[in-house]
């Protein structure tokens, strides 16, 4: 066996969700056994419980687009796509260095970060639906 | 999370495959081969993406089954440092915690890389005592936020004692230690101020 490219490149959950779709995976574990092996169910049964679920490929285009002025690195959009953060906490776990990075704005004029930061969620939240709502609350 | 793969193999194809049509046939092979195995370095097998090139079909003296010079690609789950994945926690131990996505277990927490002031509880469960003095409890099932910190291709033991944990062909390190990351609870309830707890 030769490796001829170890990464010929990324998927975001929406991606592989789509794929899998496409070759027949359905919730039901009897019903998709021809097509789609069991260990592609459990994938794709994770994947319906992340943010991925309900998203299309034109929201995805649409938010690589649109989200060219904050610089971001392809490893935080995929985060970003794949995990939909919703508050400011999100967006700094999510994205590496947000501080930093967020502190200037395209021009490099120094800016407030809380600001971008608020900025990105905007567009985060106008551009990528929202999960949908858990079944039962975690309640502790 | 996902990443394609890009391989070639020479595929040796029984015989008793023989009379299906090829492409279903060598796909059926490679799911077999590597379906929900890991490789070294490349990770998880989630599933044939899809095969770009069969060449060959020489059958080599001495045997019966045709082989197939076959390029394809794989999907594998092999999540890059730096991600943020979501997952359940499926058990602790002194060490730390143990996370698991559905179809991939093999997650470990360690202690250090928690939030600052995490330890054990008095029954074994790791908790976070607050600044304001609440102590959050990280409990079996609950939805854990997390960074992909380094992953492990351990070599396959020569020999393993009765009880030891099943070897795990690939273990990933993970880490809470920041903002957003630790039980979605956490950072669930407030979204105008921003954190729950201090990690300082």
């Amino acid at each position: 066996m030769k490796i001829e490219k170890a990464n010929a490149g990324f998927l975001t959950n929406f991606e592989v969700l789509d794929f899998l779709r496409s070759r027949g995976a359905k919730i039901d574990p009897m019903g998709c056994l021809g097509a789609v092996a069991a260990s592609e169910c459990k994938v794709y049964e994770y994947l319906l419980k992340t943010p991925a679920c309900n998203q299309t490929r034109e929201s995805i285009d649409e938010f690589v687009t649109r989200c060219e002025s904050f610089k971001l690195t392809n490893a935080d959009k995929l985060n970003v796509i794949n995990w939909r953060p919703s508050s400011a906490a999100d967006a700094y776990a999510m994205i590496e260095e947000c501080g930093r990075r967020f502190s200037k704005d395209e021009r490099g004029e120094a800016h407030n970060e809380d600001e971008r930061v608020k900025e990105f969620l905007e567009l985060v939240k106008e551009v990528l639906p929202p999960p949908p709502p858990k079944p039962e609350a975690m309640t502790e | 999370m996902f990443v394609l793969s890009q391989i070639e193999h020479n595929l040796p194809m029984p015989p008793h495959l023989l009379s299906r049509p090829l492409l279903d046939a060598i796909k059926s092979e490679l799911e077999r081969l590597f379906l929900d195995k890991v490789v070294a370095n490349l990770g998880l097998c989630v599933s044939v993406y899809d095969i770009r090139s069969v060449e060959g079909g020489f059958i080599f003296p001495g045997e019966g089954c045709s082989t197939y010079k076959v390029s394809f690609r794989l999907l594998m789950f092999r999540p890059f440092v730096g991600e943020v994945l979501v997952g359940k926690i499926s058990g602790y131990d002194e060490k730390g915690l143990h996370v698991s996505l559905d179809f991939f277990s093999d997650i470990c927490i360690p202690g250090h890389l928690m939030q600052y002031g995490t330890a054990r509880a008095l029954d074994g469960r790791w908790m976070l005592k607050t600044e304001d003095g609440d102590e959050l409890y990280l409990d079996i099932d609950d939805e854990i936020r997390f960074l992909v910190s380094s992953i492990k291709y351990p070599p396959i033991p020569v020999e393993q004692k009765e009880d030891d944990r099943p070897f795990a062909p690939m273990q990933i390190i993970g880490s809470i230690k920041g903002d957003g990351l630790g039980l979605l609870a956490w950072w669930a309830a407030d979204e105008e101020d921003g954190e729950d707890e201090a990690e300082r």
